[in-house]
This record gives structure tokens, sequence and C-alpha cells, in this order.
């Protein structure tokens, strides 16, 4: 009996030269949950969109179901039972959740859509999976938790029977990560097949069946999930041995650096993005906010950076105000920023490594002199920093975009670490980087905190959190609802149940920890 | 080090080619419209060598081009879309000459004044759009384009209610006082020294850009802006300094135009000039450095065009075609050449990495 899916010897080369499958062998059995794991860059989407009809295949051959097919496209894809869900969800966001799981396959009814049919469908599918969506929410109004039901069920509805599932995790809290979980495993009592597509190791021993893993473009590798231990799927991801716990001396508390009083951000849309937010960050300690994207994390970072006006409050840091400056007041003040999104605030792609080192800095001595650019010694501060952070590039001169994510988000890190800051904002530091550039990123933070630097780590990633910070808060829709003085003593459950505000703290309570 | 050596003489064949190609083109288009093709091909080719006022033409046009190119060169770097060089063209060309008819002072001094009044004006006509792009969000594609309307129309109502003597038989004004003129440098052109505010220039706005903290904040803001802000950089100073700063360089260009070519003000001093320094500059990749080489392409191209309108029976409109079909050849090649260095650099990335393949999405 052959298996339900087999990519034999598959080879991707770019039309620029890049390698992106070497010779893949990858086979998945019928009702099996596989997840297929390695670095950024190490071909595991490649090889996805290769089997989805994507891109094309330069060489090998794809089996399904003992036969020999060509998947020329996502259609061809679908049609033959393969659906896949994608990061970014490819839903139309002003339809609701029925429209968007019949869309293309509409259930007619003389020739017009049968709107109460498509929603009978919509319930049916979501009972039927235990996948709970609301049929008659605008996409818009849903949160993406359930948006990314709704991909899934749409697949579902297409006839899939094969899905595979694009690092699904990424956007979730602990309980939807668990329901989506329990879902899946109802999706494989059905007879279907899940790949799922991931870089967070707990999960892949959590939920699959067997594990690939891949590097460079090859696959080092396919295990049964219950005789591997995380350690060795690390390894085998990184070809190194990873330390997967962060190590950290115990905190070293001094006096207050950042204080924020009722801090208060009302968008121009009207909207109270911040709600008398009041904490203190201490030298030498982080202080890590937990919560799920969108719930006022954005704000509160961007408006500390200089980046938002404040609508009242008041943010000092070391007894100087830090609100409604402009950014370079706000550095001067000593306030470093790694902003959540890389691309948009962090580098100038077209710009090269050394100048987007002194972003923050080029107009001071030594940088600047007499008040000409000291363009030599720019480049050489730039090779500085790449040595210092191991950044992988050829030398300072290239350009931003010639870096990998991980070496672009080592750019903004250097710079960021490199100005002597008294406060740390590192918004998402590690988001959508390998577990070796993650591992760096986490122990400069440990090392600045050493140094006495006061850190706010915002992560959407509870276990960097949980293992970063020394203090924890939690933010939902906008306000402080959770403070803990031990982040070691609390448990991920207990984190979450405050993330989607089941629960709460008394605000005079929480008053003697923040 | 070798290898880039290499390299840098096959981009060179290859350019040179692409040019062969597209006068090729030129030459097929006009086997088509012409009696004596050769000889018409030929004017376009070598005319502007032929003679020393034809050759005079083509130095003369491209030093405004190159200021012009420059101008554009700026903004675009800061990724301003700004297309006020026609308007600031117009204004340097009247100022220069009103300061020219109206003012008498030893010669040097005169045409310092001259030329520094142009550039002033030229600065702030640069500075209006710059600061409702900048405080008002006002695009400046649209902003430039009336500016530019507003600017021609001065320029016609002053030349053509103040400046005209009564006595002329058509719309310009008096030549200006012999002080306030250019001197010419080659005889039997209208070559002028400003050749050398053009080479000047062209070092200046190099020096500007890579050399000092506003260029480099210059750059910054044109390769991401939100970059720049988050970094500290006050963008929206950037924005209407460069604009003002560009308006000084088409201004010049037409200080250029009035007190060096035709030594008074005449109607239509610039027919589209200004808009003809964005070819120069996107031919130069906006590199400052390559302006001039640009500029003298295109500006022997213009001439050439020229001459074989005027000496051959290739009628003006066939003429501009045979040119755009070359100026296209030539920035697809550098589209081309562009396309192949962004391959490079992600393929030297992956190398640098040490490893052969990566996820390209």
């Amino acid at each position: 009996m052959s298996s339900l899916i087999e990519m034999r010897q598959i080879s991707k080369l770019y039309p620029n030269g890049v390698l992106a499958n070497d010779r893949v062998d990858f086979s998945v059995e019928r009702g099996e949950i596989h997840a297929l794991v390695g670095e950024n860059g190490a071909g595991k989407t490649t090889l996805m969109k290769i089997l989805y009809g994507m891109e094309a295949p330069t060489e090998g051959e794809i089996w399904l179901r003992g036969q020999r097919v060509h998947i020329r496209s996502p259609i061809d894809a679908i049609r033959r039972g393969i659906g896949m869900v994608h990061q970014n969800f490819m839903l139309i966001p002003s339809f609701t959740v029925a429209q968007n799981i019949v869309l293309g396959r509409e259930p007619l009814d003389r020739g017009l859509v049968n709107y109460t049919e498509a929603l009978r469908i919509t319930e049916q599918l979501s009972k039927e999976y235990g996948l709970k969506v609301e049929a008659d929410a605008t996409i818009d109004s849903i949160p993406v938790g359930m948006r990314q039901r709704v991909e899934i069920l749409k697949a579902l509805h297409w006839g899939a029977e094969i899905l595979i599932l694009d690092e699904p995790t990424a956007v979730l809290t602990p309980q939807e990560t668990r329901e989506l979980f329990t879902a899946i495993r109802k999706l494989t009592e059905r007879g279907k097949t899940v790949i799922f597509i991931t870089h967070k190791l707990r999960e892949v021993k959590e939920i699959s069946d067997r594990v690939t893993v891949m590097r460079n473009g090859r696959v080092m590798g396919t295990l049964k999930t219950a005789e591997a231990s995380e350690t060795q799927i690390a390894r085998m991801m990184v070809g190194r041995e990873v330390f997967m716990v962060v190590d950290k001396p115990p905190v070293q508390r001094g006096g207050v650096v950042l204080q924020v009083r009722d801090l208060t951000h009302i968008a121009e849309t009207g909207h109270v993005r911040l709600r008398n937010i009041s904490f203190n960050v201490y030298a030498g300690e982080i202080l890590g906010v937990a919560g799920v994207e969108g719930n006022g994390q954005t704000e509160l970072v961007e408006v500390l950076a200089g980046l938002r006006p404040a609508t009242f409050g008041t943010a000092m840091v070391d007894g100087q105000s830090l609100l409604n400056h402009t950014p370079r007041k706000v550095r001067e003040l000593g306030v470093s920023h790694i902003p959540e999104d890389r691309l948009t605030y962090g580098v100038a792609l077209d710009a090269n490594v050394a100048e987007n080192t002194v972003v923050d800095r080029y107009y001071r001595p030594p940088f600047t002199r007499n008040g000409f650019l000291s363009v030599g010694f720019i480049m050489e501060f730039g090779n500085g920093l790449i040595r210092q952070f191991s950044i992988m590039a050829p030398d300072a001169s290239v350009p931003v975009r010639a870096l990998s994510g991980g070496n672009m988000q080592k750019v903004v890190v250097a710079r960021e670490f490199s100005s002597q800051p008294r406060l740390l904002i590192a918004a998402q530091p590690t988001r959508g980087i390998d577990v070796g550039a993650t591992e760096f990123v986490h122990q400069q933070l440990i090392q600045k905190r050493s140094e006495g630097c006061a850190i706010l780590l915002v992560s959407a990633d509870l276990n960097e959190v949980m293992s970063l910070s020394d203090r924890i808060v939690v933010m939902y829709n906008g306000a402080i609802v959770g403070v803990f003085p031990d982040a070691q003593k609390v448990t991920e459950e207990e984190l979450g149940a405050y993330m989607l505000g089941l629960k709460k703290q008394d605000p005079a309570e929480m008053e003697a920890y923040l | 080090m070798k290898e880039r050596r290499k390299q840098g003489w096959f981009e060179f064949a290859r350019a040179v080619g692409t040019i062969l190609a597209a006068l090729l083109l030129g030459f097929i288009i006009t086997l088509f419209v012409s009696k004596e093709p050769i000889a018409a091909y030929r004017a376009f080719l070598l005319g502007p060598l032929t003679r020393t006022n034809r050759f005079g033409n083509w130095i003369e046009e491209s030093i405004t081009l190159t200021l012009v190119g420059l101008a554009i060169c700026l903004v675009f770097r800061a990724r301003q879309f700004s297309l006020a060089a026609e308007g600031q063209l117009y204004l340097g060309a009247l100022v220069s000459g009103l300061v020219g008819l109206y003012f008498q002072m030893p010669a040097l001094l005169h045409v310092s004044l001259a030329v520094i009044a142009a550039a002033l004006v030229g600065f702030l006509w640069g500075l209006i759009p710059g600061l409702l792009k900048a405080y008002l969000d006002a695009n400046e594609i649209v902003s430039t384009l009336m500016l530019n309307a507003i600017a021609i129309r001065i320029y016609n109502l002053i030349l053509t209610y103040r400046l005209k003597p009564p006595e002329a038989g058509y719309t310009v004004s008096r030549y200006f006082h012999p002080t306030a003129l250019l001197p010419r440098i080659v005889p039997e052109t209208r070559i002028t020294t400003a050749i050398f505010w053009a080479i000047a220039a062209v070092f200046v706005v190099y020096f500007l850009m890579y050399r000092t903290p506003f260029g480099y904040a210059l750059r910054m803001t044109g390769a991401n802006i939100r970059f720049a802000y988050y970094g500290g950089i006050n963008t929206k100073r950037v924005i209407y300094l460069t604009m003002a700063i560009s308006g000084i360089f088409a201004a010049l260009a037409g200080a250029h135009l009035s007190m060096g070519i035709h030594q008074r003000v005449i109607l239509n001093v610039s027919m589209g000039l200004g808009f003809e320094g964005i070819v120069v500059s996107l031919l130069a990749r906006n590199n400052p450095l390559l302006i001039p080489v640009t500029a003298l392409f295109y500006g022997y191209l213009r001439a050439g065009a020229d001459i074989m309108e005027r000496s051959s029976d290739v009628t003006r409109e066939l003429v501009m075609v045979i040119q755009a079909v070359i100026i296209l050849l030539v920035t697809a090649e550098g589209f081309l050449a562009f396309l192949q260095r962004q391959m490079r650099i992600r393929r030297g990335a992956e190398l640098a990495e040490g490893k052969e393949a990566g996820d390209v999405i």
C-alpha cells in the first residue's frame, strides 16, 4: 500500500539561482497529522507551495493516491482534494462567514445564491468538525482565531481531504490553540489528513504523529514524534545544540526607570486604544506584556517611542517626560525601540547595513564631524556591529534587502542595543526569525538586563514572555487586567484566561505590583 | 576584483550594444519615411559634430539638461515626485532677466546677483509645494503642476506687459546689460561659463547627498520614510527642504537660458525642458555623478533630431518618434540591468549565509 502523498526527489531552483528545495523526499500517510518543521528559509513553504500547485518543481515527481500527478495550479490542487490555509487569511472582510465559506461553490436557487442554504451548510460543517463559527457575522467583526476556523471550513467545503496549515498557531492564544488541536484531531478521525507547518517544537510534540525536519532546502529526516525529543528535533533543525531553556541570573532590580501613569490614547478614529495604563519598569528587570494582539500593545509601544501622541496621562524616563516628543527627543532621553514590524519601521531595505545602523545617531559626532558625514567611520561602525552581533553579511556595504529575515532583525537589534539605552522597548523581538537568531536575541536581552537596562518586552509568543520576563502584565482591550509579580509562578492557562478577558484583577490590588 | 572589472566591461559592452540596436531600429523607421534615409540618418547621427555652432547647441542644451536633471534627481531620491522644475526654470529665467535689465553694476557682481536672485526664487518656488506636502499632505504631483501653470503665466504676463518694449515686433525683452551676460568661452558658440556651474553643481549635489547629514536624512526618507521617522529624522523638514533645494538647480537652468543663451527674456523659453530632466535623471538612475553623462547623451539625441528635422524630409513628429524609441530601449536596458543586480544581491546573500538554498516568497 503506497502513501497518500509521495513527493519524490523534488528540487526547486528559482530563476535567480536560489535552490529552495534540493532532492526532497516527503511522504504523508492517510489520516495522519504530519508536522513539517524547519527554520525560516529551510524550504518548507516552497515544498508546500509545490504541493498546492502555486509553484512548479524544477525536478521530481508527485504521487497522489498511488498515481503520478502534475498539479498545475491551486484550483487543480483543490480538485484533487488538497486545501491550504495560508498564514495571511484569504477572506473577504465585508462578507459574512457563510458567504466566505461557500464562495466559489455557492448553493444556488434559480441562479441566485441561496443564503439560507449557505448558513445551513456552514452550521452543519461547523458542528461536524467542532470548529465553532458565527455563520451570520461578517469576517471583520470576528476574532482572528475564528477567521482561521472559517478558512479551514472553506477548504472542507471545497472538498479537501488533505489540509495544509501554514503556521496556524502564530496568531492564536493558548486556549484557541488547544481548540484548534482538538479540531485537527477530529478531522483526522474522519479520515482527513493534516500537514502542519510550524517552528514551535512543543506543538510538534503535542499534536503530530510524525515530523519531517528540513534544513537548507533538504530533508534532514522524518521521525515518529513519540520517539523523538524536542532537543533532538531542534538539533536537526539548526545543525547544532540549542539551549531550549533561557538561562538567566536572578533579577537585580534597581530604581524606577520608566514610570507610566494613567496613560490613555484615543485613535484618530475615536477608538479608545489605551485606558488609564499605569506601571513602572525598574532598572535591571524585564517587564513582559502579554496579550492577544490588538489589545493595545502596539499603541502602548508607539506612544512611548514617540510615534503616536498620548491623549492624556504621563510617562517619565528617569524623571523626564517622554510623551508627545519627536522620536529623536525620545531617543535622546535614552530610549531604544525594537519595532514589532521590522519592514515598516525597523530597516530601510535599499540602504546598506552601515546606513541602517546609524539612523538614530548619524547627526552626532563621531558619525558627523564639522558638518560632514564621516562615511568611513560609519562603514567601520557597521562592520564592527556585524562582527559583534554575528550578522551574516559579507560587509556593511551590502543593502539590508540582501539579508535574511533573521539577520535583518539582528541589524535592528544591533542598532538599538548599541546606543546604551536606559530603557529598551522590545516589541515582538523574535517574530518570524529562526531558532538560532531567536536564541541570540534572547541572550542579548538577558545581557542588557544584567547591565542594568530597564526592558519592556511585548510579545505575542507567550512562551517568550514567560521565559524572559521577571514580572508580567496582561493587556486586554486597552487596559492592564492582571499583574504577576513573579513570572516564574504563573501558568500559561492562567495568563490565557486574563488574555481572553475571562479573568480580571482588582485595580486596587494590582497597584502594589505595577 | 578581477571578476568585478570583467563584470563592468560586460555591462558597458551591453549598454553600447543596446544603444546600437536602438539606433538601428531608428534607422529602420527612417527607411520607411524618408526618400534619402542615409542622408537623413547621417544628419541625425553626426549632425551635432559637423559644425561649430551645432556642436555648441549640443553642449548648451546639455548644460540645461544637467541642471534640471540634478533638480529632479534630488527630489526623486527623497521619493518626492515633484515636477516643479519647469516652473522654477521659467521663474529663474525671469528673475535673472529682471536683474539683468533693471540693475547696473560691475560685471562679476551683476552676474552673481542675477544668479543668486534666480536661485532664491527657485528655492522659494520649491518651498511652497514642499510645505504643502509636508504639513497638509497635498499631493506634490498635483501641486507642482498647478504651480508650473502659475509660474508660466506670471512669466508671460510680466514679459508681455512690462518687459516687451512697445516698438518690438514680437514678444521679447530688450537685451540685458552686457555686465549681466555670461561670458562666452568657445568662439562661434553660446557655450558660456555656465558650463562651470553645471560641473560644480554635479559635485555639490553628490556631496550634499552622500557626505552631509542632510543628504543621509534625504536618502533614508526616500528609502523608507517610516524608518526615517522612527529613527528620529524630521521627515517633514527633509521633504520641504529637498523640494526647495531642488528648485535652486532648476532655476539656475533658467538663468543659464536667459543670461547665457538668449541674452534676453523670450517667450516659451523652456518648452518642457523641466520635464526632460526626468528622463535625464532616470537614465542616470538618480545618481548625480552619472547625470552629466546622460545629459550629454540625451542632449546629443535632441540636437541630432533637431538637425535631421531641419535638413531632411523627415517630419518633426517622426523625429520625435525615433528619439522616443531610442530612449525606450535604453531605459528598458537599464531596467534589465537593475533586475540582474537585484538577483545578484539575493544570490550573494544566500552565499554569505553559507547555504545554497532558501525560501523565496
